[in-house]
Parts: structure tokens; C-alpha cells; sequence
């Protein structure tokens, strides 16, 4: 079975850094100032890659059985397409925004 | 585990229904991971109202982001990080028989864990004491948007339910250190060490995601 891997110290540090890194750069972009669009691609886009890290090498997803790792796919896939489905709702409502 | 120890291999938690330990613990991680899908289905439908919200009212959550303090959001995400850094490495001194190395790696991270709950507890009572509360008890007026309190409901909401996570974590390890000071578990065991460490990893990738939308609009 492919359960029992067992990453080495300085390996896990690495991964550490590499996430303090990338969140010094997610506040560093702010700094200066992307045009409107592009600042939450780019916050949403450094975020992915820290769960991506995150979820392979902290949560042994990389070593895990394939299985393991079609359950995280499919959630990420349904939680886009609740996203999806409600915004066909709310961004094309004829009526104006509700009270709440 | 595959190299069997010349002593007398340690079998007291498997359970009689599961063919060997790397069965059973297999498929205690996959029930675990199909936890985690509920988990993040759980705060997906958060994310989606935060992503309504904001689709509705762009300019509210430019306002309203500016009353939270991007350094203490910062300072926590780094604390988080760190302590997905000691339960990785507690999970491995469990890996390497390591006990005392297991105990310190947990204290440590309940340690973390703590100083994010503190932090998140001094950024929340500055919020209440200017009368930033969630809902209807909203009666802060330093933002010029009429809907104000719309995003500091999503803001408790999203960040509450995630301190509840990290309250339940503290409880889960202070268990696991219990549990590893009664010698429970071994490099052969050390299932509920592996599926808390799973859980306090989801905990920070949500974190990861709170942090910029929260924190960094500007």
C-alpha cells in the first residue's frame, strides 16, 4: 500500500518555507496595486497553489492511493459548480438586489 | 508496515473485521478524506454567499476590508502554517517511533493553535467594542455603505465556524497527547495521529483562502 510514506524534516521545512514565501508575496502584490480584476485572480491563483502544497506534500495526496485524491477532485469540482449554478441565478436576476 | 519488527509486532487496535493494520488504516484515512469533502462542501456554501455578496456589492467589500488588520491576518497566517508544519512533523516522529518527539510536536501545535485563537480573539473584541457585531446588533457607522454589516456577517460567519475548527483541533490533540503518553501509539498505530493531521490541514487551506479574500481587498 502506498500509505506510509514518510517525508524527511528538511523536506517538510521546505514545504513550510515555500508557504511562508508565497504568503509574503500574497501581501506583497497589494502593495502595489494591480488594476481591478487582476488583484483577485492573482490573490485566488497564489491561494490555489498554497492548497495545492498544502493538500500534496502536507497531506500526502502526492504518495496517496489515487482514490484519496479523486474525493478532493470531485469536491473542489462540485463546490465550482454550486458557484457556478448560483451565479446563473444572482448575476442575472431581472428584479433589483434583494433587502438582505 | 511492511518490515515487520524482529520483536513481537504490536496488534492490540486491529480490529478482527479488517485482513491487517495497513487495511484498516487505509480505510480509516479514506473515511476520513470523505469527512473532508463534507468539510469543504460545509464552508463552500460560505464561500459562495461571500462570492454573491460580493458580485452584488464590489465597492462594500473594498469599504469594509479596511476595518480588518492585514498584519494580524497575516501573523495568523503564518501561525497556521507553522503548526501544519508541527503536525507534519509529529506524524512523522509517530512514523519513526518517536513518542517524546510525537508529545512535543503536538504540544507545540496546540501552542500555535492557541496563539491564533488569541489573536483572532483580540481582533474580534476590537470589532465589538466599535460595535462591528454580526446581523441586525450592527451599529458601527465608520462605513459609508448602507449594507456595512452584510460583510461583517460573512466575516463572522466564515472566520467563526473556522475557529470552531481550531477550538475542536486544540480538543483533538490534547486527546492525541493523552493517548501517545499512555504508549498507544507506535509506528505500526498511529491512525488518529495521520487523521487529525489530515483535519488540521484542511483547517489551514481554509485559512489560506479566508486570508486574501478577507483581509487583502484593496
Amino acid at each position: 500500500m502506498s500509505g506510509h510514506h514518510i517525508s524527511s524534516a528538511k523536506f517538510l521545512w521546505g514545504v513550510a518555507i515555500a508557504l511562508f514565501i508565497l504568503t509574503f508575496i500574497t501581501v506583497a502584490v497589494t502593495w502595489i496595486h494591480i488594476p481591478s480584476p487582476w488583484n483577485v485572480v492573482v490573490a485566488i491563483a497564489i491561494a490555489v497553489v498554497k492548497a495545492l502544497i498544502v493538500s500534496a506534500f502536507f497531506m500526502n495526496l502526492y504518495w496517496d492511493s489515487k482514490f484519496n485524491v479523486l474525493l478532493f477532485v470531485m469536491s473542489v469540482a462540485f463546490f465550482l459548480l454550486m458557484i457556478g449554478i448560483t451565479l446563473l441565478d444572482t448575476l442575472y436576476r431581472t428584479d433589483p438586489i434583494p433587502s438582505f | 508496515m511492511s518490515q515487520t519488527s524482529s520483536t513481537e509486532e504490536k496488534l492490540d487496535h486491529l480490529k478482527h473485521y479488517f485482513v491487517d493494520s495497513d487495511q484498516q488504516f487505509e480505510a480509516s484515512k479514506m473515511g476520513m478524506w470523505v469527512f473532508l469533502v463534507t468539510e469543504i462542501l460545509f464552508f463552500g456554501g460560505l464561500f459562495v454567499a461571500y462570492i454573491v455578496y460580493r458580485s452584488w456589492y464590489p465597492e462594500l467589500y473594498l469599504l469594509a476590508s479596511e476595518e480588518l488588520d492585514t498584519f494580524w491576518g497575516a501573523v495568523n497566517t503564518a501561525v497556521l502554517i507553522g503548526s501544519s508544519l508541527t503536525v507534519a512533523m509529529a506524524i512523522r516522529s509517530a512514523q519513526l517511533n518517536q513518542i517524546k518527539g510525537l508529545i512535543i510536536n503536538l504540544w507545540i501545535t496546540i501552542g500555535l493553535a492557541c496563539t491564533f485563537m488569541v489573536i483572532k480573539y483580540f481582533e474580534y473584541s476590537e470589532k465589538f467594542a466599535k460595535g462591528i457585531l454580526p446581523g441586525s446588533a450592527y451599529s458601527y457607522d465608520g462605513v459609508e455603505h448602507e449594507k456595512a454589516n452584510i460583510f461583517f456577517s460573512i466575516y463572522y460567519m466564515m472566520t467563526g465556524l473556522h475557529g470552531i475548527h481550531v477550538l475542536i483541533g486544540i480538543g483533538l490533540m490534547i486527546w492525541l497527547v493523552f493517548k501517545a503518553k499512555k504508549k498507544v501509539f507506535h509506528s505500526g498505530y498511529y491512525t488518529p495521529v495521520e487523521i487529525t493531521g489530515l483535519y488540521w490541514h484542511l483547517v489551514d487551506v481554509i485559512w489560506i483562502f479566508l486570508f486574501p479574500l478577507l483581509y487583502l481587498i484593496d
